[in-house]
C-alpha cells in the first residue's frame, strides 16, 4: 500500500468510497504495481477480497504482498482472500485431459465453449463475494480485483462478453453490495486513438465509460529514464458534483517497498 | 439552441445524446430529465442499463420523482441471475408499450434510454432503428431521448441512429476550463438543418447555464453590429473629390505614362544636350573586334 497515492486519491484503509469501480489501464509500460497497491489496500481495510489472477501464481502475488507488509496466505486461510488462480485453472483445461464433469471449475467455462461467455466466471465471483453474507467472519464490504482483463481476449473472449461481464460484476459488487472494484487492462497501440477497431482498445474504452476513476499508466513521452519509471493520468469520472472528468498528472518511481508519486518535473533527481 | 432542445420546446421526436469517453453525456441527460419531470403534466420512463436507480435518482428533483418511472435493466440485463425486471432482449415495441401502460394515461410520455450503446451491443443496429422509428410513430411516447457513446461503435451505426434523431447533441470537452462544447443539430419540421456549437457547463443542481456561443448566426450578428458604426465619420482627409479637382487630376500626365511628345524629345535630342567625341590616339590599338582589349582586367 504506498500511501503517497492514497493522498492523491483522497482515500485510507479506515475510510474509502464504497461502490467504486476504478480502471487501472497501462500503455507502454506496466501498471501491476498498482494492482499490489490495491491488494493490500483492500484487505488492511478489512474487506472481502475476490482476486482474479490470470497473469500470476499466486506465490508471486504472495511474496509481493509480504513487501508491502500483508500475508495473503494468512487471509486466505482466514477466508478474507478468495484467489482464483487462473494460469493453473486454465493449463487444467487446455493441456491436460478433462476431469469429471462434476469436479470441473465452471469459472473458466468460457476455454470450454469460447461462446459461452463469461457467465461461469461471473457465477464464481458473485458467490465468493456474497460467502460472506452466510455465516464465517465478518468482513467488510466485497471487493473485486482482476489482473488482467485483457489476457482473456487472447483466450478468446470478446469484447462483449467482457463488457458483459464487468457490467455484471460492477452491479453486483459496486452498486447492490456497495463493494469496489479494480480491473487492469492493457493496451498494445503505442498512442491512443479514438476510432482505433483495435479489440484491447475497444475494451478499454468500454470499461472507461462503466468506471468512476481511471488510473492510466503511461512510458515517458521522452522516453526511457532512470530516476523516472512512468506517468499516471489520474482522471475522476464523477458523476454527481460539476467537476465532471478532473484531471491530474503524476510521475513516480517504484521502489522495493513503494512507490514514489510527484509532479510533472519535481523528481529528486531532476531539482 | 442547447437549451432550446433540452427545455423541450420543440415538442416530440427523438433526441440523441452523443458521448465519448473523454467527456460523459450522462449529466446533460439527467439534466434534460430534471426539466422534463419539473413540467407538470409529463410522465418520465427510464430504461435504465448503464446506471442504477439509486445513482441515476441521485441530484434528481425530489418532489416530482413519483412522476419518473425507472425501469431496471441495470442488475439483470441478460437474464443471468434469473430475476431480472428488464432485459436487453424485450428492447422491442411491444414490451415497451407494456412497461408504458403500467402508469396511469398522461398527456406527455417521454422515454429516456440510458443507453442505447447498451443495447447495439446485443441487438442488430438496424433492428433498433426500426424499434425507435416504431416508437416515435406509434403515439404512446411523445419523447424519446437516448444516450449513445459513439466511440464504441462503428461510424456507419453511429449515422444511422443519428439520422433517426430530429436532434442531436454531440458533448466534448473543452480544451480550457472546465466547461464542455456542445454541438446541436436540429432538424424542423420542414427538414430543414439548424446547426449551432456552444460552451456549457451543469451544476450541482443539473441545470445547464451556456457560457457562450461562437456559431455562425452569432458571428453575422455582430457584423451588422459593427456597420452601424460609419468609419468615415471622423477622416483627417478628404475622400471625395469635387469637379474641378477632378478636372485637375485628369489633366496630370504621369511620370510612368509614356506619351507622344516624351517619346520624340528622347529619339530627337534638341540644342545643348551633351554627345561624346572620341579621337583615337596615335598610341591607341583599337581593335574593332574586342573594344575592351586595352583595359586590365
Amino acid at each position: 500500500m504506498f500511501s503517497e497515492l492514497n493522498s492523491i486519491l483522497n482515500t485510507s484503509p479506515e475510510s474509502f468510497k464504497q461502490g467504486e469501480f476504478i480502471l487501472v489501464s497501462d500503455r507502454q509500460n506496466d501498471a501491476s504495481f498498482l494492482i499490489h497497491h490495491f491488494l493490500s489496500f483492500y484487505l488492511r481495510a478489512g474487506c472481502k477480497v475476490c482476486f482474479l489472477g490470470f497473469v500470476q501464481s499466486f506465490s508471486h502475488y504472495s511474496a509481493v504482498s509480504q513487501r508491502l507488509g500483508v500475508s495473503l496466505t494468512q487471509a486466505r486461510e482466514k477466508g478474507q482472500l478468495v484467489f482464483l488462480e487462473g494460469l493453473k485453472e486454465s493449463l487444467v483445461v487446455l493441456l491436460r485431459g478433462e476431469p469429471e464433469v462434476s469436479k470441473r471449475s465452471p469459472s473458466v467455462d468460457f476455454l470450454r465453449d469460447p461462446g459461452s461467455g463469461l457467465r461461469g466466471l461471473y457465477n464464481f465471483v458473485q458467490s465468493s463475494v456474497r460467502g460472506s453474507e452466510g455465516g464465517g467472519a465478518d468482513w467488510g464490504p466485497p471487493v473485486l480485483l482482476v489482473d488482467d482483463l485483457s489476457v482473456l481476449l487472447s483466450l478468446g473472449v470478446s469484447v462483449v462478453d467482457m463488457l458483459d461481464f464487468s457490467h455484471y460484476c460492477r452491479a453486483t459488487v459496486c452498486s447492490e453490495l456497495q463493494g469496489g472494484m479494480v480491473m487492469l487492462v492493457r493496451c498494445e497501440a503505442e498512442e491512443e486513438e479514438e476510432d482505433s477497431d483495435e479489440d484491447s482498445e475497444r475494451l478499454l474504452r468500454g470499461l472507461t465509460h462503466q468506471c468512476s476513476l481511471t488510473l492510466q499508466v503511461q512510458g515517458l513521452p521522452t522516453g526511457y529514464c532512470r530516476d523516472i519509471h512512468g506517468q499516471v493520468e489520474v482522471c475522476w469520472r464523477s458523476r454527481c458534483d460539476g467537476l465532471q472528468n478532473q484531471k491530474k498528472l503524476f510521475q513516480y518511481k517504484v521502489y522495493d517497498k513503494g512507490t514514489s508519486f510527484f509532479a510533472r518535473g519535481t523528481s529528486s533527481a531532476v531539482l | 439552441m442547447l437549451l432550446e432542445v433540452l427545455q423541450g420546446t420543440e415538442a416530440g421526436g427523438f433526441i440523441l445524446i452523443q458521448d465519448t469517453v473523454k467527456y460523459s453525456g450522462r449529466q446533460l441527460l439527467k439534466s434534460y430529465l430534471n426539466t422534463a419531470l419539473k413540467r407538470e403534466e409529463e410522465i418520465v420512463h427510464v430504461l435504465g442499463f448503464e446506471t442504477s436507480e439509486d445513482e441515476l435518482r441521485d441530484g434528481l428533483d425530489k418532489t416530482s420523482a413519483q412522476r419518473l418511472h425507472f425501469h431496471n435493466a441495470y442488475s439483470d440485463p441478460l437474464g443471468w441471475t434469473a430475476n431480472s425486471p428488464f432485459t436487453v432482449h424485450q428492447f422491442t415495441v411491444e414490451d415497451i408499450s407494456t412497461l408504458l401502460k403500467q402508469t396511469p394515461q398522461a398527456k406527455a410520455v417521454t422515454l429516456v434510454i440510458d443507453s442505447l450503446s447498451w443495447i447495439l451491443r446485443h441487438h442488430p443496429p438496424a433492428v433498433i432503428c426500426q424499434t425507435l422509428q416504431a416508437l416515435k410513430k406509434g403515439g404512446a411516447v411523445r419523447t424519446v431521448v437516448g444516450l449513445l457513446h459513439t466511440d464504441m461503435h462503428q461510424r456507419g451505426t453511429v449515422g444511422s441512429i443519428r439520422h433517426l434523431a430530429s436532434a442531436h447533441i454531440t458533448v466534448a470537452p473543452e480544451t480550457r476550463g472546465m466547461g464542455a462544447v456542445a454541438k446541436t443539430t436540429r432538424r424542423t419540421k420542414s427538414g430543414k438543418l439548424m446547426q449551432d456549437e456552444q460552451i456549457f457547463s451543469i451544476n450541482e443542481e443539473l441545470s445547464v447555464t451556456v457560457q457562450s456561443k461562437h456559431s455562425h448566426p452569432g458571428r453575422s450578428h455582430n457584423n451588422t453590429d459593427e456597420s452601424e458604426v460609419d468609419p468615415t465619420a471622423n477622416l483627417t482627409f478628404n475622400l471625395r473629390l469635387s469637379d474641378t479637382e477632378r478636372e485637375a487630376k485628369e489633366k496630370l500626365a504621369l511620370p510612368f505614362v509614356f506619351s507622344k511628345e516624351k517619346k520624340s524629345a528622347l529619339l530627337h535630342p534638341g540644342p545643348g544636350s551633351g554627345r561624346i567625341l572620341y579621337e583615337p590616339d596615335a598610341n591607341d590599338d583599337y581593335d574593332q573586334e574586342d573594344p575592351d582589349d586595352d583595359l586590365d582586367v
